[in-house]
């Protein structure tokens, strides 16, 4: 007689979970979240709090005097604000920074990059730590150095130029030499940025290229830059939210926002309002105007590098 | 259509010799493909004849042009890599066309190229997808058609069945053998995979810590590998080789060691007391009663592959596999008998480790 072959049937699985006690289950899908608890209550103290409080400062007149009292005053900060004309020259020269960084930041960085792959074994090492090297000078004492390289009379930038620019106290130079000294700053930074981006990608595909027919600025062009792109989109939202703040300490010691504001950028601003005017409120107005505007800006530009960026793989 | 000739080539990392005097002449149209276990030099050797590594010593040749110092743009070879290596940032359409645009041809051509690349390996539906979204197989197929695009003088394939599955790998090698014959290119294929090696190739080169070892044809490199390491890495399982004496009785050889008494033909009177070694494909063995046989052993283990069976059996020091239809009717631990033919045993130098062959005048070892 025939008889068809039993299908074949696993024995039964004895669920090992089942038989404990419900409770470590629903401890065990807490650690988690225990983990991040205390990251969590550090930004919570030092981040979200003080965001609160600013939004809370922004519609009240305060002096920053303990003993005084805070009086409501409602929206008039922000009315005050945008009548004033230093927030919209403030805003200007917050442009102006930004562009004036971007060479230091995107283009010097790229091509230092490029020309760095060519370079290899300890001389890389070497070059690596030359370019890197401004961004371990604290910058205040690098402020220091270029107030005595600026010097109008003895300084050695007039010497080498041949010029006599009183560098930071005319409008434009002060300008300039705060774009470039900031700029000579982050340069290693951003330097070292590009470098891991360009690690990142493989030979392979330079490789490919080469073999397709491609010579070197077609490489470049169509396939390293592209690929780099995430990372440019990367630096170019540092260099717009941080710029400000990246210039602060040299505006601080330099030039005092001066002469004439013409070194008075957002960031350097609502400082003054809050620390030099001692209108708390004014401050706190143009610090939630200016989180508001970056907020947005640096949602668009991680649209963009969402967008941009290659999954290699 | 071109011929590419090596000689010399020699290439060196710091104290490793990656290639070392390899030197091949691929003819017009050839399909060789470059066979070795890994870290043999197989990329190293093909990524020279791409240009991508510069060679520390000798010479290519293209048909006769010397490309040594030639950059790989100007060589007219197409490589497929191990990792595809496709654009991850381009469209299959665009990865296709690439080396046309590079080469700066007009937008209609590339256009008509690709289209007629994509139709012939079945990439139609592809075409606007990116890398990412693509299987492994499509991949290796898109890779495959960035090479077909230009009509190279020949393709450089660097073990591009390897992130295939087994299925998926037999197709494909059917499909690059077909596409060998149709086009007529020179193909140069590395593969540590010895079925890829005797399936598609016209000519086989074995390649060991960066030496040749031997070139041919697959059934010449099967039939009488030119080394001991050829003979062990060409053949599943592989042959079996046992150190013995020869011994000339009545103008016959005989092969003696613990175990062994087997005749190997006839000999002269100078092969008479010499070291060699045996071997003996498994599908060259033949069981016999033990107490009379050549071949004398123990059976330590028996595989089952399904349409048959091997044994491995221990022949004095020596391990010696036998392969035959199932059930071979032997068991682990059985005392087992084995005999061949003559014709089917293989001699090498025990110190060269090169194959032994028959010549008018007294035997020698085998210059290559
Ligand atoms: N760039 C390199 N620097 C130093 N050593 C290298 C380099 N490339 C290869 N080698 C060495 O050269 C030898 C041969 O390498 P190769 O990549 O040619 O092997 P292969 O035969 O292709 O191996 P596989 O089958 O694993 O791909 C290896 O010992 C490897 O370590
Ligand atoms: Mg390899």
């Amino acid at each position: 007689m025939l008889a068809t072959l039993a299908p074949h049937e696993a024995p039964p699985i004895v669920d090992a979970t089942a038989v404990r006690s419900p409770r470590p289950r629903r401890v065990g899908a807490l650690v988690p979240y225990l983990y991040l608890l205390p990251g969590l209550a550090l930004l919570a103290v030092w981040v979200y709090r003080p965001l609160t409080q600013t939004f809370q400062i922004s519609f009240v007149s305060w002096n920053l005097l303990p003993t005084s009292p805070a009086r409501p005053v409602g929206l008039a900060n922000y009315e005050r604000l945008f009548t004033l004309p230093d927030f919209g020259s403030a805003l200007g020269r917050t442009a102006v920074l930004i562009l004036g960084l971007l060479p230091f930041t995107i283009v010097v960085p790229v091509v230092v990059g490029l020309l760095a792959r060519r370079v290899r074994g300890r001389a890389a090492t070497v070059y690596q730590g030359l370019v890197f090297a401004p961004l371990l000078v604290a910058p205040v004492a690098g402020a220091a150095v270029w107030q005595w390289l600026l010097d109008p009379r003895s300084g050695a930038v007039n010497q080498i130029l041949g010029t006599t620019v009183n560098w930071l106290q005319e409008p434009g130079p002060a300008q300039l030499a705060i774009i470039v000294i900031t700029g000579w700053h982050v340069l290693g930074f951003a330097v070292l940025v590009v470098a891991a981006g360009l690690a990142g990608i493989t030979d392979d595909y330079a490789e490919a290229a080469a073999l397709d027919g491609a010579t070197r600025g077609q490489i470049t062009r169509w396939i390293t830059l592209p690929m780099l792109s995430p990372t440019l989109v990367f630096l170019l939202l540092m260099t717009v939210l941080l710029a400000a703040q990246w210039s602060f300490p040299l505006i601080d010691t330099l030039t005092h926002g001066g002469p004439a504001g013409a070194t008075t950028n957002v960031y350097y601003l609502l400082w003054d309002y809050g620390f030099h005017s001692f209108d708390a409120g004014l401050g706190a107005a143009a610090g939630v105007i200016f989180f508001l505007g970056f907020g947005v800006i640096a949602g668009g530009l991680v649209w963009l590098s969402e967008k941009v960026s290659i999954h290699d793989n | 259509m071109s011929r590419i000739q090596i000689e010399g080539l020699t290439r060196r990392f710091g104290q490793v010799t990656a290639v070392d005097h390899v030197g091949i002449d691929i003819p017009d149209g050839d399909f060789l493909v470059l066979l070795g276990p890994s870290g043999c030099g197989k990329s190293t050797l093909l990524r020279m004849i791409a240009g991508l590594t510069p060679p520390s010593d000798g010479r290519i040749l293209l048909d006769g042009r010397d490309i040594t110092h030639i950059p790989p743009r100007d060589r007219d070879l197409a490589m497929v890599f191990q990792s595809y290596a496709l654009y991850p940032h381009l469209t299959v359409a665009r990865n296709i066309g690439f080396p046309l645009r590079a080469r700066r041809r007009p937008r209609t051509e590339i256009d008509s190229r690709v289209e007629t690349v994509t139709r012939v390996l079945g990439l139609g539906e592809l075409l606007t997808r990116r890398p990412r979204e693509l299987s492994g197989g499509q991949r290796q197929r898109v890779a495959l058609a960035r090479a077909l695009v230009r009509d190279p003088g020949a393709f450089l394939l660097d073990e591009p069945l390897s992130n295939l599955d087994a299925t998926l790998r037999t197709a494909t090698r059917a499909e690059l053998t077909e596409l060998h014959r149709r086009l007529g290119s020179t193909f140069v294929h590395v593969t540590h995979d010895q079925v890829e090696a005797m399936t598609m190739a016209t000519r086989i080169a074995v390649l060991n810590r960066g030496r040749l070892e031997q070139v041919g044809t697959p059934s010449e490199v099967y039939d009488a590998p030119a080394t001991t390491f050829v003979a062990g890495f060409i053949g599943s399982p592989a042959m079996g080789l046992l150190s013995a004496r020869l011994d000339l009785v009545d103008g016959g050889l005989y092969a003696r060691a613990e175990g062994v008494d087997l005749p190997v033909g006839p000999g002269d009177p100078e092969d008479g007391a010499r070291q060699v070694l045996v071997g003996v494909r498994a599908e060259h063995l033949a069981l016999v009663a033990p107490s009379t046989a050549p071949l004398r052993g123990v059976v330590r283990l028996v595989e089952n592959l399904g349409s048959e069976e091997v044994a491995h059996c221990l022949v004095g020091e020596a391990r010696l596999t036998v392969r035959g239809p199932r059930p071979l009717g032997l068991a682990a631990g059985d005392s087992v008998g084995l005999t061949t033919d003559p014709e089917h045993v293989h001699l090498f130098d025990p110190g060269s480790g090169r194959r032994l062959v028959r010549t008018p005048t007294p035997v020698t070892a085998v210059q290559s």
